[in-house]
């Protein structure tokens, strides 16, 4: 459970900017969609998410405006910015590296006769 | 809303110490996660208490959440980092430079750190205002100072006049500046103990004697060391982000610049008297985080 949760640590603005890349997201939906797409993987004390939100927003990275819904209720939603997605194609590029060779080494050895 | 989940919302305010148009948007966005959590949950089939209860459950702790948002926040610009700065190094400068002889640059000075400080506090209280603060009550200190040479009679009237209104208005801003953050009230007092030391190290004894002027002369240059130092414990304060650095730097720049003062005050800083001004100095930095304390409770 803690080397799961250090993984997420490790890859948490990158999974927020991913979401918010894909269109602009309030604190709620990040939390909801990233359970659902994960399929229950990514669940995380919900506070959590917006001091990475706050510290994403005050790198430039996202940015934060609220609008009011049909109901009177105000909501607060993410976009990327520019620098945002300078900086998420920089991490995908990164993490699919990482992918890519944490497979050639993690995959049984019988895996890689079947290659051969 | 719950009462446990008001309390919790109570929790994260009491922790962020950031500035209250901040600090409303923190506590909005929360208060909104909190209503569409509670009504997904009771939507799930769960009383009012059992959501509420699985809702904090589902934040996790108040105080991580508000320490984690103020270290997000809590870092300061390289320009706001020297900008808070200045005051020191301009104070230290008119002693280094011999310029607090000229009545020009003290005038000066003084209408710099005061228009400052307007506009600090009119721009909600950013985190470079609190050292030009602390100058600001530098005059109100100095005149009360100067009442004790007037002639006899006279300045027992100005003080007991004197004294009480300006400890009035010293306390009221101190009180202001820790409802803000009890940290900024330490950093806005952070001068006063070497102020203090320099201050008993020049001696001026009952009158304005020629030895007196003398013996700030001769020390100007440390006295501008000093102050060099302060204002480098400033800019290392605005760019850290965590508290307990924030605070053991304040305490550990406070040590080391009162020992520069004894030591370059060429013996005329006794051991004890370093002692109770090390002890001035902790009571000065540390004492807002009680009184803030208390503030909090008596509400």
């Amino acid at each position: 459970m803690a080397q799961r949760r250090e993984l997420i640590k490790g890859s948490f603005d990158s999974l927020i900017l991913c979401l918010i890349d894909q269109q602009p997201m309030y604190g709620y939906q990040i939390i909801k969609e990233l359970e659902k797409r994960s399929q229950g993987y990514f669940r995380f004390k919900e506070g959590t998410l917006y001091p990475a939100l706050h510290r994403l927003e005050r790198a430039g990275l996202i940015q934060g405006r609220w609008q009011t819904l049909p109901s009177g209720r105000q909501r607060r939603y993410y976009h990327i910015t520019e620098k945002g997605l300078h900086g998420l194609e920089t991490k995908r590029s990164q993490w699919l590296d990482f992918l890519k060779a944490m497979n050639l080494i993690i995959q049984p050895v019988s895996d890689l006769h079947e290659v051969d | 809303m719950t009462t446990a989940l008001s309390h919790y919302l109570d929790s994260v305010r009491e922790n962020l110490k950031l500035d209250s148009s901040l600090e409303h948007e923190v506590i909005q966005e929360l208060e909104t996660h909190i209503e569409d959590e509670l009504q997904e949950l009771k939507q799930s089939g769960l009383s009012e208490e059992e959501a509420a209860k699985t809702c904090e459950t589902l934040l996790g702790s108040a105080k991580l959440v508000a320490r984690q948002i103020y270290e997000a926040h809590s870092q300061g610009s390289w320009t706001q980092a020297l900008f808070a700065a200045m005051p020191h190094l301009l104070f230290g400068l008119l002693f280094a430079l011999s310029w607090w002889q000229g009545i020009i640059w003290l005038l000066g000075m003084l209408v710099l750190v005061l228009a400052v400080v307007v506009y600090g506090w009119w721009r909600g209280k950013p985190a470079w205002l609190f050292p030009w603060l602390g100058y600001s009550l530098l005059p109100v200190v100095s005149a009360g100072l100067l009442l004790l040479y007037l002639p006899a009679g006279w300045s027992w009237l100005a003080i007991l006049i004197y004294i009480p209104m300006a400890l009035l208005l010293v306390c009221a801003i101190t009180t202001k500046t820790i409802k803000r953050d009890w940290l900024y009230s330490s950093l806005m007092l952070l001068p006063l103990p070497v102020i203090i030391g320099w201050f008993m190290a020049v001696e001026p004894g009952s009158k304005f004697p020629d030895y007196w002027l003398q013996r700030l002369h001769d020390f100007g240059p440390w006295i501008g060391l000093s102050f060099l130092a302060l204002a480098a414990t400033v800019v290392a304060f605005i760019r850290l982000r965590k508290r307990w650095l924030k605070v053991s730097l304040l305490v550990l720049s406070g040590l080391i610049t009162l020992t520069l003062v004894a030591f370059y005050a060429d013996g005329r800083l006794s051991i004890p008297a370093l002692l109770m001004l090390i002890i001035v100095m902790l009571i000065m930095l540390l004492s807002p985080a009680l009184v803030e304390r208390l503030l909090r409770h008596t509400g």
